[in-house]
């Protein structure tokens, strides 16, 4: 922390000390997943495991989901299959349409890609594990305020994406959001109401009344 | 799936001894998840790839740059350095798929992806790429395919890189047996274009390490057509690079995709550049020297004015 300001000394805000701890704590929590990973590589090198069962730790969520997998299982079918994180969804199977979208260390990956085994060591996040105590976040009540969904099934995978866009970008310009989400397809054709809900988590979607913001092409 | 076993390699020469004859090496999935699922491939064991050090990183120089067979898609599209010498590279990531696939696809993978073509495709039908013994989409639906081939399957190269990376004349360096040979992306493909049964010259265990990209072209563009915008493969795909100096072009390279098993490419083509001040006349000479003697099957007819219109605006994108 960085307290040489003379004016300042001994005195920062409770603000800013609040934010220096929130920020440690992170940082502290990523090293130990990137340390965790790196060792977990280092056991695991060289050695053939499987076809059948053999251990597996997922981070899900901010919590350890011991699970007994074969290296075959995806990381959807584990988090749908072998516990009851359902909120992923499956559409495709084959990474075309983007239901089954998590977060992987912030980034967005479709689960149904990717090998359970291989996610070990990161961070993974469902949307079950975006609202925080109870308190949705700010792009999942923008989505319930727009009414952006018809029958809701590809809405776990656009949350997904959008929360990603808006962790790396605070302020995305409609073209910006549409980039981020071509990867996710909504059957019900709800996509203006999806861009809608995305500008109003991103705080930009009050000039939509004035302005022409988003353009439907 | 079938199941198979899996194992992490730490260097290349353990990659290749666990790989073995059975085995299949597994970078960000994308491509060999999806034969995986339609039971088009069955090996014994994966290969983790991805914990190999030292095979992700992008290393820029004065005269080639070095990029890592596991350096993702995302990485090429957002590299600064990237976008700024190599601008139809970046764009050819950045046309690759989503985010979730660019963020997971490495530059490995996407060169030796497999035919997207849907009888290929389809776990129950055999056709010549599967030993069996006709081609279905030659008498069938044919709108994604080859207006070029030596041999009787028409699927194309779908490889976004692979053609931005046939213009900017780079080599991948691909360890075979114990030894690292360096190929043109037109060698890379070469076996395609006249064994059905090959989707690119890559033996069994034969790992990419990198590919070497050389400076000496100062222009490069890159551009596609699909049906959808965006997330779509190319219905036709064309990239182009050239030294650009008082107006004038010289070493130009243009390469097509999605219209031949190779990236395609016409050294007459190439050669009748040289020198030449780009206009829509001079870009439309090269054009037609590019499409001569295709061969289009019914309902890809289209893709010749496309390919056409395509390598026209490429072209003359060099100049801005
Ligand atoms: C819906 C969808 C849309 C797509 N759109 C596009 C597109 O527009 N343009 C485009 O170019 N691609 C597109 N792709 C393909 C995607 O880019 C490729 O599947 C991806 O790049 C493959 O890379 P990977 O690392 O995931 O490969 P993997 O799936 O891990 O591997 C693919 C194959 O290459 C082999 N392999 C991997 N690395 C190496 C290596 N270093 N040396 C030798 N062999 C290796 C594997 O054994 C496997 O056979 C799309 C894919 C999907 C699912
Ligand atoms: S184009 Fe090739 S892959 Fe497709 S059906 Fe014909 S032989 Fe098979
Ligand atoms: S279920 Fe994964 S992309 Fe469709
Ligand atoms: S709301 Fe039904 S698929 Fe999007």
């Amino acid at each position: 922390m960085n307290n040489s300001d003379p004016g300042k000394a001994g005195s920062f805000s409770r603000r800013s000390f609040l934010k220096s701890i929130g920020t440690t704590a992170v940082a502290t929590a990523a090293a130990q997943t990137q340390s965790i990973a790196a060792e977990l590589e280092k056991a695991n090198a060289e050695t053939t495991i499987g076809p059948g069962a053999v251990p597996v730790t997922l981070q899900v969520n901010g919590e350890a989901l011991k699970l007994q997998l074969e290296p075959r299982v995806t990381l959807l079918d584990a988090l749908r299959n072998y516990s009851s994180l359902t909120g992923s969804k499956e559409g495709c199977d084959r990474g075309t349409c983007g239901a089954c979208t998590v977060m992987i260390d912030d980034t967005p990956v479709y689960s149904c890609m990717k090998l359970a085994i291989e996610a070990q060591g990161h961070a993974i996040t469902t949307v079950e594990g975006l609202a925080k105590d109870g308190k949705l976040t700010k792009v999942q009540q923008a989505f319930m305020e727009r009414d952006a969904l018809m029958c809701g099934y590809c809405t776990p995978g656009f949350v997904m994406s959008v929360s990603a866009l808006l962790k790396k970008n605070f302020r995305p310009t409609a073209d910006e959001v549409r980039h981020a989400c071509v990867g996710n397809i909504c059957r019900c054709g709800t996509y203006p109401r999806i861009m809608e809900a995305a500008l109003q988590a991103a705080g930009v979607a009050t000039a939509m009344n004035k302005t022409e913001v988003i353009t439907y092409g | 799936m079938k199941s198979f076993a899996y194992a992490s390699a730490r260097s290349v020469d353990s990659a290749q001894q666990m790989v073995g004859d059975n085995g299949q090496y597994l970078a960000g999935g994308n491509d060999l998840l999806g034969l995986l699922k339609e039971y088009l491939v069955d090996p014994k064991i994966l290969v983790n790839i991805k914990s190999i050090p030292g095979m992700d990183k992008i290393e820029p120089s004065g005269k080639v740059w070095n990029i890592g067979a596991l350096v993702t898609v995302a990485q090429i599209e957002s590299d600064p350095g990237i976008k700024k010498t190599f601008p139809g590279l970046a764009q050819a990531a950045a046309d690759v798929g989503s985010q979730q696939i660019r963020n997971v696809a490495s530059v490995g993978g996407n060169l030796a992806q497999h035919s997207r073509c849907w009888y290929f495709r389809h776990r129950d039908v055999l056709c010549l790429k599967k030993e069996g013994d006709m081609c279905y989409a030659r008498h069938g639906e044919n709108k994604f395919h080859s207006l070029f081939t030596g041999n009787n399957c028409i699927s194309p190269v779908v490889s976004n890189l692979a053609i931005a990376f046939a213009a900017l004349d780079a080599v991948a360096v691909v360890q075979r047996e114990g030894q690292p040979v360096r190929m043109t992306m037109a060698e890379l493909y070469a076996k395609a274009f006249d064994n059905p049964t090959a989707h690119n010259s890559l033996n069994p265990g034969d790992l990419i390490l990198k590919v070497e990209v050389p400076v000496t072209r100062t222009h490069s563009a890159y551009l596609q057509t699909s049906e959808k915008h965006e997330f779509d493969w190319a219905l036709v795909s064309c990239a182009a690079a050239a030294k650009v100096a008082d107006g004038k072009l010289s070493q130009a390279r243009v390469a097509l995709g999605s219209i031949s098993p190779v990236p395609h490419q016409v050294k007459g083509a190439n050669d009748f550049l040289e020198g030449k001040t780009l206009d829509d006349a001079t870009a439309s000479q090269a054009a037609d020297l590019i499409l001569k003697n295709a061969k289009p099957h019914g309902h890809n007819d289209y893709k010749i004015p496309m390919a056409h219109a395509m390598i026209r605006r490429t072209l003359l994108k060099l100049n801005g």
